[in-house]
């Protein structure tokens, strides 16, 4: 009989000592996710107040300023742009055999065949 | 002596006893019932508390929680309104706010003197008067900065605090001023698309107080903001230039309805909402009613094609002016001659848009101008409209002059929107400020004049640019078309001879309209290189020029030189005997 008591009061002690410890451990973690929050909010202030700062930093005003001041760039004309295949075809580079002499080449007269380079392909306009 | 004692007290006890229990109860078992009931009893009790305790312990975490919720009271959030890139044009900025609980503070002047020697700008007799009275929860200073907060915290004054509120920052100042409208200092939407997300259910959030930054969706526009940059830095030169009163324009994509971007100069800074209350900085484009002048031309003339009765080969007697009662309608570029239909539009003839317009008749005049939507208020996602002026009593004298834009007055934008409708393929769209598809348009969308008429509207429009009145809005590449409009201002109640409002409507590119453009000078003077005109075509068109030049790259028109003339382009894509 008196055994089983001290079994019981020990179970007891026992169970009372974990029950503290989970509880313990719950209001760490409370507490760190309570933390964690408030970071998280600060955070994502901080976020609102810097892409503020950049939407004022990229308004096209101050871009238009700055590019005013410091670039010699010209507003762009509607006859300065064209598709790209209306573009026409690039010459093809030649390349020189690599044991000739490219300044002799260059003073020999010129032979009369020049079918390496295709002429510009015209496109309907 | 003790005997007959105890013998009375049995004599009463035991008469107490069969009063309260009767005769033949044994107490023994009695007592063992209550015990069993007092056991039961106090059993309950403390599994409540227990139950209580368990309950507590798993829902603790909320605590955190609650206190940030205090924190965010007054923290009305709004969602972030975005251009239709994303571009951020107006965003929440949390800002710190001093209050006090008058109740709580201990020595009033002590506390007065320190405020303001960290917030010099605070008036002392108003904090004094605030601090001592007997409420609760007195505001202090609204939307002060972390530094002063620190300062504050520091001094440690009992019964004052903080709160987070949202700030409402607005990036883009001015430049985009008309559309977004502002705010009020506890972030209510007082005009433009904030008092419109008010109305979407934004203000009964912040009545409840559940405003809060999570759940709030950026709303995003149909505004494009280097478009809208772009116009308003044009017309801001024009106003300089034309030392016009004012200057306005709009690009609307005429397939979907979208306002893409809309200026009215001048304007207002939305971080400083005192300004928005002059009257000058009024939004003219919806809140102002115009006579719209020539721009409405092309309305009588795509009604008169639509109705049939007039093809592009009819001709109208131009020779002699109109004459009208006591009224008598000149042409501005007169011909004094018998004009075709292309050349009325052309040399925007009065004469002969009045005759067009008399020829069917005043109510067939009035039905299209209101299927056209030309005569009810339009309303739109801006809080701000205005009812057009239309004639109580429409006689002919009003057909007459409504069919060259004088005696109706209307909001642009509504005009935008006839127009959009007459070269588009002839579908009305309601103009939207926010981001639409095509689909969506197209379930919007009222047909209001035939397909081959639009045809020919884009052909008149494009003629026009190439030889009529809009020949300096022939940006190359990009098959301009337009009406210019002149009207005269009404001063005093007659039309004023020098005061005028000069507008010009552009589609481009004009065989397949995507989107369009309407310039209005409010006002402009003659220069020297205008030979002082001050008509549209010498102000509004080059204007117009330099706006679409500079935003068609933007908008992505890419700019094409194998386009036929006008006429051919007709020929091509119509099959109208001429």
């Amino acid at each position: 009989m008196r055994l089983l008591n001290i079994l019981v009061i020990g179970a007891l002690i026992l169970a009372a000592s974990f029950v503290y410890k989970i509880k313990f451990d719950s209001t760490l973690q409370a507490e760190r996710v309570a933390k964690l929050r408030g970071e998280l909010r600060r955070e994502r202030n901080a976020i609102a107040v810097l892409r503020a700062e950049w939407a004022k930093l990229d308004t096209p005003g101050r871009i238009q300023g700055l590019a005013d001041r410091h670039l010699a760039l010209q507003p762009v004309r509607s006859t300065q742009i064209d598709k790209l295949d209306r573009l026409p075809e690039r010459p093809a580079v030649v390349v020189p055999s690599p044991g000739a002499d490219p300044i002799g080449a260059m003073l020999a007269p010129a032979p009369d065949t020049t079918g390496s380079v295709s002429p510009p392909r015209r496109r309907p306009q | 002596m003790n005997e007959p004692k105890r013998h009375t007290e049995n004599r009463w006890q035991r008469l107490l006893r069969s009063l309260l229990y009767g005769h033949d109860v044994d107490r023994n078992v009695k007592a063992k019932a209550r015990l069993g009931l007092a056991i039961v009893a106090f059993a309950g009790i403390f599994s409540i508390i227990a139950l209580r305790l368990v309950m507590f312990a798993t829902t603790s975490e909320g605590h955190g929680g609650r206190r940030s919720v205090t924190q965010d009271a007054v923290a009305t959030a709004r969602p972030d309104i975005l251009d239709r890139n994303g571009e951020i044009l107006a965003t929440d900025v949390k800002t710190p706010s001093l209050f006090a609980e008058p109740r709580k503070i201990i020595d009033v002047d002590e506390a007065v003197e320190l405020l303001t020697a960290v917030l010099p700008d605070l008036d002392t007799n108003e904090v004094r008067e605030r601090l001592s009275s007997k409420r609760g929860f007195v505001w202090l200073k609204r939307e002060i900065t972390p530094s002063q907060q620190q300062e504050i915290h520091r001094l440690g004054i009992p019964g004052v605090g903080f709160l987070t509120e949202n700030k409402r920052i607005y990036p883009n100042g001015a430049v985009v001023s008309h559309e977004i409208g502002h705010v009020n200092i506890d972030n209510q939407g007082i005009a433009g698309i904030e008092k419109w997300l008010d109305g979407q259910g934004l203000a009964a959030l912040h009545m409840a107080g559940l405003a809060t930054d999570q759940l709030q969706r950026p709303v995003n526009l149909a505004l494009d903001l280097r478009v809208q940059y772009a116009l308003r830095d044009e017309l801001i030169a024009a106003r300089d230039k034309y030392k016009a009163k004012a200057s306005a324009g709009v690009i609307a994509d005429v397939n979907t309805g979208e306002i893409i971007a809309m200026v009215s100069e001048p304007d207002f800074d939305p971080n400083n909402p005192r300004e928005a209350t002059d009257p000058n900085r009024l939004n003219r484009l919806t809140t102002g009613v115009y006579e719209m002048g020539s721009t409405f031309k092309a309305l009588t003339l795509a009604m008169a094609l639509d109705s049939g009765r007039v093809s592009l080969s009819s001709s109208f007697d131009a020779r002699m002016p109109l004459r009208y009662g006591k009224f008598e309608i000149h042409d501005f570029h007169a011909q004094k001659r018998v004009l075709s239909v292309p050349e009325i539009f052309t040399y925007s003839s009065n004469i002969g848009t009045a005759r067009m317009a008399l020829s069917l008749g005043v109510e067939y005049h009035k039905a299209f101008l209101k299927k056209l939507g030309q005569l009810d208020r339009l309303r739109t996602e801006l809080p701000e409209s205005a009812e057009p002026l239309v004639p109580k009593h429409w006689g002919e004298l009003n057909t007459v002059t409504i069919a060259f834009g004088h005696g109706l007055s209307v909001a642009p934008l509504q005009a935008v929107m006839g127009i959009s409708a007459l070269v588009n393929g002839g579908k009305m769209i309601p103009p939207t400020f926010l981001k639409r598809n095509q689909a969506e348009a197209e379930q919007l969308a009222q047909r209001v004049i035939k397909p081959e008429t639009a045809e020919k509207m884009r052909y008149l429009m494009r003629l026009n640019v190439e030889k009529g009145t809009a020949t300096r809005a022939n940006v190359a590449g990009y098959y301009v078309g337009g009406k210019t409009g002149t009207s005269d201002k009404v001063v005093g109640g007659r039309y004023s001879k020098t005061k005028v409002l000069t507008s010009f409507t552009a589609i481009l590119p004009s065989d397949k309209p995507r989107y369009l453009l309407l310039i209005m000078l409010d006002e402009p003077q003659g220069l020297p290189e205008t030979h002082g005109f001050t008509t549209s075509g010498w102000n509004a068109v080059p204007v117009g020029a330099q706006v679409i030049e500079r935003v068609a790259p933007l908008l992505d028109v890419p700019p094409r030189f194998d386009l036929p003339k006008a006429d051919q382009m007709l020929l091509v894509s119509a099959k109208e005997p001429r």
